[in-house]
């Protein structure tokens, strides 16, 4: 088993929620815990692909969604992979009311903020793990 | 009256910055084009939602904007909705040394040269729109999904 945990936001496109997922994972991959997790391209999961479907096959992964339609958590257990965390983004937002988080295409300052404690608390999971 | 509608699908891939750029790309024409209305769709939804998200394609003349050669975005709709009206390889406008970078892919870390890749890319959707006949506009209601994409 590949020991990297695959952690996969939604990056959904509509709204600032799914921004937030795909930085805070971003963050978690490439600045956190670049040694102990990865991301995959969610798009490569859904089109189904061989040679993605063997690679997330049987591997832990974290998904993290901006939406209740929590389209990279059943997109991942299709593919086969083992959802060990979901992350609801709006988990976290609900810590924050009132604020404003920025858009779906930029983040203002307390968007950023909302990121970093979505990546710390992947981070905690993550490092629990290995 | 009903509004002309044309479809606009990110991969928005993760893992590199050609997926960024594909994403911030598709937003900049979903806030910034005037000449015909365009809405988007989550990609995973195609699985993750329903008969209605799976229509997209049909309902309005789409346009693929996939961040690598891989072409998920293209395929996918292919695969799960119909066929799409046209698509953009950013790989091939960024050229695939800069699309496959892995360091560069979060938006604070974007420079004036990425930005400058955007628009080179918005401005190549904008003509891809252009190519559409006008005749498969879609004036057709669609739901949307949980994002509020539409």
């Amino acid at each position: 088993m590949d020991k990297k945990i695959k952690v996969i936001p939604c990056s959904g496109i509509g709204k600032v929620f799914g921004l937030l997922a795909r930085e805070s994972v971003l963050k978690t991959v490439l600045e956190l815990c670049p040694e102990k997790s990865e991301t995959i391209c969610l798009a490569y999961i859904v089109s189904g692909d061989e040679a993605v479907n063997e690679k997330i096959a049987k591997t832990r992964c974290i998904t993290v969604d901006g939406c209740p339609k929590m389209c990279a958590s059943k997109n991942v257990a299709l593919a086969g992979g083992i959802v060990i965390e979901e992350i609801k983004v709006l988990d976290t937002v609900k810590e924050h009311k009132g604020k404003n988080f920025g858009s779906a295409t930029h983040l203002d300052a307390d968007g950023e903020v909302v990121v970093n404690e979505i990546a710390e608390k992947i981070a905690i999971i993550i490092n629990e793990i290995n | 009256m009903s509004e002309l509608k044309v479809g606009v699908l990110s991969c928005s891939g993760e893992e590199c910055l050609g997926g960024t750029i594909s994403r911030l790309a598709t937003r900049k024409i979903l806030e910034e084009l005037k000449f015909v209305k365009t809405v988007t769709l989550c990609l995973p939804l195609y699985l993750a939602g329903g008969e209605e998200e799976r229509n997209f394609a049909k309902v309005f003349p789409t346009i693929s904007v996939d961040g690598c050669d891989k072409l998920c975005a293209k395929r996918s709709t292919e695969k799960y909705s119909g066929k799409i009206s046209g698509s953009i390889d950013v790989s091939k406008i960024i050229g695939i040394e800069n699309a496959l970078n892995t360091k560069i892919i979060r938006n604070k870390d974007l420079k004036d040269e990425h930005l400058e890749m955007v628009d080179k890319v918005a401005s190549e959707i904008v003509k891809e729109i252009g190519r559409i006949s006008p005749d498969s506009y879609s004036g057709k209601s669609f739901g949307g999904c949980g994002c509020g994409s539409e």
